[in-house]
């Protein structure tokens, strides 16, 4: 809004907006409605008005809302609906990280190692580690001193 | 806390982090949703069914959209409209110019010491008789410190309607506030001339 084109119609339109007090202006509009006001008694008697009538509002009193602070805080509150996944992440590294509940992570880290244990325990997945071909050390000796087995074999 | 530590922790049910927030914004809420609804019953309700909404929809909110307490205010301010609707038939422009006319109530009192109570009452009785979006704007801006801008978004509202209904409420309350100012000092002048037997 500039200075020279604004008129008491606006710069009344402006504070019912904006309000009375200065602080609220946009900073913007607030060099040309000082300007404005400086050289302009209309204006300077709406503004006038216009905190009279703030000061007024201001008395508009509320009543102290005894025990409504601990009602709010005791109401039922229902469980929050959280995914599974949420959850568990939020049990396994809580918000409030305490050396009492550093158990859980360790728990959850050593958790995959000891299910491979158990796991590796119980199944072979088709891998057999005993090989049939060297029962014998004299043989497995042939073949480890690079000698020519099936010859030793032949001779025996 | 920041505002989103606080909302992330409520998400996962810590409920004193539910509590830190209710301290921070019972005060506003509550005052907010007094100055709508005028009724200590009706707001202790509505302020306590806010504050469950919050826990409940703590996930809706987006920090990057709407500052905490302004969100909180848009909740409020809908629970209380729907509120209004229900119960009460919300004012539109008609019936508040027919109460203006009404209104003459003021005159009866002129003791000194009830003349801060009378101008209060007087007030309360102009707020009041403002159509709900004009109230609305008003106690937003003026009494709860918004800016135009978030309480155009408190009200779901573009900031341009947002600013006609202040400034219809600003005009109307100043016109209906000198109004009864200067009936107030007509009768005052009345009475000096021509005292009570």
């Amino acid at each position: 809004m500039h200075n020279e084109m604004m008129t008491i119609e606006d710069f009344t339109h402006f504070i019912e907006t904006y309000g009375a007090d200065p602080n609220r202006w946009p900073i913007d509009s607030n060099k040309s409605i000082k300007g404005f006001l400086l050289d302009n008694t209309s204006a300077k008697k709406v503004l006038a008005e216009y905190q009279e009538l703030e000061q007024r509002m201001d008395s508009y009193g509320v009543p102290e809302f005894r025990g409504l602070e601990q009602k709010v805080l005791k109401q039922a509150l229902p469980p929050q609906r959280n995914s599974l996944l949420a959850q568990l992440l939020n049990w396994i590294i809580p918000k409030e990280a305490s050396n009492k509940q550093l158990w859980r992570p360790a728990v959850a880290a050593c958790l995959p190692l000891m299910f491979g244990i158990v796991l590796g325990n119980y199944y072979s997945f088709g891998i057999d580690t005993v090989i049939d071909e060297y029962d014998y050390w004299e043989g497995e000796f042939a073949f480890l001193a690079l000698s020519d087995y099936s010859e030793g074999m032949i001779n025996e | 806390m920041t505002d989103e530590e606080l909302m992330q922790a409520i998400c996962n049910g810590d409920q004193d982090a539910y509590q830190t927030v209710v301290k921070q914004h019972l005060k506003s809420i509550s005052h907010y949703a007094f100055r709508i609804l005028d009724n200590q019953k009706d707001t202790e309700d509505i302020t306590q069914e806010a504050f469950l909404k919050l826990w409940i929809n703590a996930e809706k909110w987006q920090p990057e959209k709407a500052k905490l307490s302004t969100w909180l205010h848009r909740i409020t301010h809908n629970l209380c409209i729907d509120y209004l609707r229900k119960h009460r038939n919300i004012q539109t422009q008609e019936n508040v110019e027919e109460e203006n006319e009404k209104r003459t109530d003021w005159r009866d009192s002129h003791a000194d010491g009830e003349e801060e109570r009378l101008q209060e009452s007087r007030l309360k009785t102009a707020v009041n008789s403002l159509p709900e979006n004009q109230r609305s704007a008003l106690m937003l801006c003026h009494y709860s410190g918004f800016s135009n801008k978030e309480a155009a978004v408190i009200m779901n509202i573009s900031v341009k309607a947002l600013e006609s209904a202040i400034a219809r409420a600003k005009r109307s309350l100043r016109k209906q506030l000198s109004g009864a100012n200067s009936a107030q000092s007509e009768e005052k002048a009345r009475l000096r001339n021509y005292p009570n037997p």
